[in-house]
């Protein structure tokens, strides 16, 4: 019975063509994918998400027979939780040997049963070079952001991501706390910190800050390292006589990694296998990131990254010692910080 | 049963099967969420037995912080003053379409816009009320001029409400179009020759009568207006949260559902409130 079975995997194996991936909105190249389709003789159908709540949300809503998923850190461990992943057969991944021990191993997945590091970014400073200069402003600290001293000079110029987790973890680093640290007196704090600040940000901004960047209508943002090198891209294009730059604050910050998992409604687990070994190879993984900016937990990507990005320290910080991964909070604690936004958004 | 209760059915079956498929059911599930425990990844933690699966936490939370209310009291604010803008700006385009020879042509210019994308709109508001946009440096311009500070028009709530009027304006214009046009233009005569001035026959004789048309305009600008999120979300600055924010926010950040459930009734019970007390004053003036 179970050698039957095996045989109808395998012949269902051979009539496989199309691998299903859910993935970020632009989070790999056209190139990568026309290569793997030539090479496994398939084709990739995509859809795309904008953040993981709203993958989450659509997979509980029944989405099915997507083969690959390339969730950040919390949401697949909030997958595994919810026993919705396949574990990974290792044996066909022997270019797992290429990722970076330190983005192995993690909390989230410890001994990489079902996930492998895809790319990640950086939750951090971004801003106009030229008025950054003329202001002279240190981009260095959260300070920048925060202190009132520092935003007198630049009111109206600032937004901060529209996202509780991201700003209220910013103002955590800048207190000198963990970005995951769950002392309401500590998110207090934060609130403080963030009510002082907020007279002078223009806005709570989730994606158009890359446009205002780009034209030279905001000068500074927090925001994530991919959008701001987009931003960077756009300017170039359009001719700008600046620059816009990305700083890692020393406080630290957060970092978000995407990894590749499979999802138990897949029906091809053996194409999506080699789809992850494929964009393990260091070409294919560095394509991406010389595409968007994003940083590569991949070692053998480095020689084919553009030089302009593999020393960018906002995308390959030397030390990743202060870089910390959101981890998800309870219900009740979801809801006291919601309750923090409100009072933050209404004030 | 005669064949009259059976048309009748027939003809009022199916709108009522809709409105209970698509109305009572949600509302009803969304009341039981309201009393259950949320689960950890989402949506509603599952039932033990009656006793552990409900509970009141999230009415006892919605009042434990005065901020909720607030929440509630600025979008109304926001919504009324939406309302009220459309109203100023939709009575006498409507008025002046009712009585064009032209107006089927007009009529079609007032809806023209949905013709579009509604974000696509939106988003164009960003454009038109950028720091780089003629709008915005005319504006500066004067300022300057009087010696007044530079003023931010995007991100602002004068953008929210700018935009809120614009989005809901059709709203008010078409219902009041719908009454203008069926009004007797003898009555005006009438009145004209009885000495009535332009002023005494617009405010005794048209207004009065146009009074259906603004009151059910101003429902479809009020209730939309008061549950709006995107539009606080696109060109909103660091102040602007409607309660349309906050419930969103509930389901696809928190995953709080049944605080989101919560926030929702409390907006139906205060819409269903607000509509009573208009029709209340409505009555007392008609």
């Amino acid at each position: 019975m179970k050698y039957l079975l095996l045989l109808l995997l395998s012949f269902s194996a051979h009539a496989e063509e199309v691998l299903y991936l859910y993935n970020w909105n632009n989070y790999i190249s056209d190139r990568t994918i026309e290569r793997f389709e030539r090479q496994c003789a398939c084709r990739v159908e995509q859809d795309y998400y904008s953040d993981n709540e709203e993958m989450l949300a659509r997979l509980a809503a029944g989405a099915a027979g997507y083969d690959l998923i390339v969730p950040t850190g919390n949401a697949v461990e909030s997958l595994i939780r919810q026993h919705a992943l396949r574990p990974l057969d290792k044996s066909k991944l022997p270019n797992l040997r290429n990722i970076a021990p330190s983005f192995m191993n993690t909390w989230f997945d410890p001994g990489n049963v079902y996930s492998v590091p895809y790319a990640y970014t950086i939750t951090l400073i971004g801003y106009n070079s030229e008025k950054i200069r003329e202001l002279n402003l240190p981009v260095d600290s959260w300070a920048v952001i925060f202190d009132p001293r520092y935003l007198a000079k630049i009111k109206g110029r600032v937004t901060v991501l529209d996202s509780q987790r991201e700003l209220i973890a910013a103002a955590l680093k800048y207190l000198g706390y963990s970005a995951n640290d769950t002392d309401e007196k500590h998110w207090d704090l934060a609130r403080d910190v963030i009510l002082k600040a907020k007279p002078y940000w223009a806005a709570f901004n989730a994606s158009s800050y890359i446009r205002a960047l780009a034209t030279g209508d905001i000068w500074l943002v927090h925001g994530y390292s991919n959008d701001i090198f987009q931003a960077d891209q756009d300017a170039k294009a359009a001719g700008r006589k600046f620059r816009i730059l990305a700083s890692l604050p020393k406080e630290g910050a957060v970092l978000a990694l995407d990894s590749m998992v499979l999802h138990r409604s897949g029906k091809h687990p053996r194409l999506a296998l080699s789809f992850i070994n494929f964009m393990l190879e260091g070409e294919n993984s560095a394509e991406l990131t010389n595409l968007i900016g994003s940083g590569n937990p991949n070692m053998a990507a480095m020689k084919y990254i553009l030089s302009e990005i593999a020393d960018n320290p906002a995308v390959f910080p030397k030390d990743m010692k202060n870089l910390e991964m959101l981890r998800d909070l309870d219900y009740r604690q979801r809801r006291i910080m919601s309750r923090i936004w409100t009072e933050i958004k209404l004030r | 049963m005669n064949d009259s209760r059976v048309e009748k059915w027939l003809l009022a079956g199916p709108p009522m099967l809709f409105m209970l498929a698509l109305f009572a059911v949600p509302g009803a599930i969304m009341l039981v969420a309201s009393f259950r425990y949320p689960g950890e990844f989402g949506g509603l933690a599952p039932l033990n037995g009656l006793a552990q699966g409900f509970t009141l936490e999230t009415y006892r939370f919605f009042f434990s912080d005065f901020i909720y209310t607030e929440v509630f009291i600025k979008s109304v604010a926001m919504a009324t003053l939406t309302t009220l803008f459309c109203l100023l700006l939709a009575y006498p385009l409507a008025l002046v379409i009712a009585r064009s020879p032209k107006r089927d042509a007009l009529v079609l210019l007032v809806i023209l816009p949905f013709a579009s994308n509604f974000l696509i709109r939106v988003y164009a508001w960003m454009i038109l009320l950028g720091p780089q946009s003629a709008l915005s440096e005319m504006c500066n311009a004067v300022l300057r001029w009087f010696g007044a500070h530079p003023v931010e028009l995007l991100f602002s709530p004068f953008a929210v409400l700018v935009a809120m009027v614009y989005a809901h304006l059709p709203f008010m214009v078409l219902p009041l179009y719908a009454n203008l046009i069926r009004h007797d233009r003898l009555l005006l005569d009438a009145a004209q020759d009885l000495g009535a001035s332009a002023w005494q026959r617009f405010w005794r004789v048209t207004f009065p009568l146009s009074l259906p048309g603004v009151y059910s305009g101003s429902a479809l600008v009020f209730i939309p207006a008061l549950g709006m999120f995107v539009i606080p979300e696109i060109l909103g600055g660091t102040k602007d949260m409607l309660i349309g924010n906050l419930i969103k926010e509930q389901f696809l950040v928190t995953r709080d559902w049944p605080f989101g459930a919560t926030l929702a009734i409390m907006l139906t019970l205060a819409v269903m409130l607000i509509a009573w007390l208009a029709g209340k004053a409505g009555g007392r003036h008609a």
